[in-house]
């Protein structure tokens, strides 16, 4: 009641209210163009769309959630003490605030608050993990193991390990996109130092058998780090359950804000790990740098929701992403999921459209904002190196689409995403020579294309 | 000295301010997760037996409901221009 009469005389002020517009509207300070109101379309790089496109890109990233947004901004406000300070209110409240998020993240996976310690996002965890563990070990453990899908961070630290001398097994996977336990078994050496496979992958939403691999690396006394950027809070994580020895966590996948993220780091047995970061010894020694209240808050309040909401986000993933593919095969044949539909996060699908190329297919579906490939692979024209290592075939893999269903996904959204992929899939095979021999009968690997 | 359970007349209540907040959000996804959550969460606490169990749910509610109006005011404070596709009309 207070904040109405509050903004009032502003309003009488500001001159009246169009119908559509809130009343916070006439208040907001934010840049814009006087001249630019009428103009309700967005034109970017040439294209023009009439509005904010409908978002179906969850494994890029997620929007913050209203309740995380809540539980931010105090921090940003008059509660903006940095957490290290000891002499001060402020240091008190902030430190108290980091606690508190760090029990919810520990909560949220299994594990004791003492072993959660925070970073810059999974991507600073993982090189945490593959290099701290390993120079740590580096007089008695020279060898790695890692699967060819993992994420490019971590691909990307085995590489740099191999050139200072250790050794790396890159783990093919199955056409699922499983990895075979019982190949990675046979691959474990008496110098293994630690073996890295993801939990869920972020392009084609596979989830990793994680209990089975721990339990061998568990016998084999061997460390198990496990990417759960994509997994945490979508699927149960339970550290002391499936063997996890070393985790690398993400907020900005789960609504939660960007530029954070958690490393776990089992007590029992001990892993100890060299630190990345050099400086004043915060996060107990792992990783220096003044913790960023705010963000970790967000994130603490980001796992506290998931916690809660995990079922019933399942549930409705599950529901959508059924609709999405009934959808699809409904009105267009030839399509081909990439990876287990059975061992899988229903939020992620990732389809080809066969006889479609991929970047025209990608051009006429700006009006749904999703991604081929993934967002870290995409400024290259190279097909994703996960398709590959599926044993994709290179069109195929052109023509990928990853579909992302969340939390704040409608069947709306679904249904029109729905309508707009197969408009333009049937668009772009009414063009082409290929479907209509493949149509024909003619196989198209059987053909000699004539040398001009 | 036990709380007392709320009136069903106060839960109703309760259901339609989130309803109404929920369409005061800018954004579209917000504004449709809102309503809906809310649909079934209250549909599922419906069941609920024990009397501390429904005086906890609903003090959950009425706290949800606080931060619903405060970011319902931060969202329409940076609405983007252009509204989603989904709220425009079919072309």
């Amino acid at each position: 009641m207070a904040l109405s009469r509050r903004l009032l005389p502003l309003l009488r002020r500001g001159g009246c209210l169009s119908a559509s517009a809130s009343p916070a509207r006439a208040l907001s300070m934010a840049a814009v163009p006087a001249d630019a109101d009428q103009e309700e379309a967005v034109t970017v790089k040439g294209v023009r769309i009439s509005g904010r496109p409908l978002y179906m890109d969850m494994q890029a990233t997620t929007p913050v959630d209203p309740r995380v947004l809540d539980a931010m901004l105090p921090f940003y406000l008059s509660r903006y003490g940095n957490p290290h300070s000891r002499t001060h209110l402020y240091g008190w409240e902030s430190d108290a605030a980091v606690e508190e998020a760090r029990a919810r993240v520990a909560s949220l996976v299994g594990a004791d608050p003492r072993e959660i310690f925070f970073t810059s996002g999974a991507t600073e965890c993982n090189n945490i993990a593959v290099k701290g563990v390993m120079r740590f070990y580096r007089d008695r453990r020279r060898h790695v193991i890692t699967t060819q899908t993992e994420h490019k961070c971590v691909l990307d630290s085995c590489r740099y390990l191999q050139q200072e001398g250790f050794e790396v097994t890159y783990l093919p996977v199955r056409p699922d996109g499983l990895v075979d336990v019982a190949q990675l078994a046979d691959a474990i050496r008496p110098d293994t130092g630690l073996v890295s496979v993801m939990a869920v992958n972020n392009e084609i939403g596979v989830v990793q058998p994680l209990e089975e691999i721990g339990r061998i690396c568990r016998e084999k006394g061997v460390p198990f780090h496990t990417d759960a950027a994509q997994a945490l809070g979508k699927i149960p994580i339970d550290v002391n359950q499936m063997g996890i020895g070393l985790m690398s966590l993400s907020a900005h996948k789960i609504y939660g804000p960007k530029g954070v993220g958690a490393l776990y780091l089992r007590r029992r047995p001990r892993i100890r790990v060299e630190p990345q970061m050099s400086g004043g010894g915060q996060e107990r020694g792992i990783r220096s740098g003044t913790v960023p209240t705010p963000l970790v808050v967000g994130f603490g309040a980001a796992c506290e929701i998931a916690a809660k909401e995990m079922d019933y986000d399942h549930r409705r993933a599950t529901t959508l992403q059924k609709r999405l593919l009934d959808g699809i095969r409904g009105q267009v044949d030839d399509v081909v999921i990439n990876g287990s539909m059975e061992h899988r996060y229903p939020g992620n699908l990732n389809l080809s459209f066969a006889y479609v190329e991929g970047e025209s297919l990608l051009m006429g579906l700006k009006e749904v904002a999703v991604s081929s490939g993934s967002a870290c692979t995409s400024a290259s024209l190279e097909p994703s190196y996960v398709l590959r290592a599926l044993g994709v075939e290179e069109d195929m893999a052109h023509t990928s689409i990853r579909f992302g269903i969340g939390r704040f996904t409608t069947e709306e959204e679904v249904d029109r995403a729905t309508e707009l992929t197969v408009h333009q899939v049937k668009k772009l095979r009414d063009m082409s020579p290929l479907y209509e021999m493949a149509k024909a009968g003619i196989d198209i690997k059987s053909i000699q294309w004539a040398q001009h | 000295m036990a709380v007392a359970a709320p009136m069903r007349a106060e839960v109703m209540s309760l259901f339609r301010s989130f309803l109404r907040m929920a369409r005061q959000f800018s954004d579209y996804n917000i504004r449709e997760y809102t309503c809906h959550r809310a649909a079934d969460a209250f549909r599922e606490n419906r069941a609920l037996g024990d009397v501390p169990t429904v005086v906890a749910a609903f003090a959950y509610g009425k706290k949800q409901l606080e931060v619903a109006k405060r970011q319902a005011v931060v969202y329409s404070l940076y609405a983007p221009k252009a509204k989603s596709i989904m709220e425009m009309k079919l072309q």
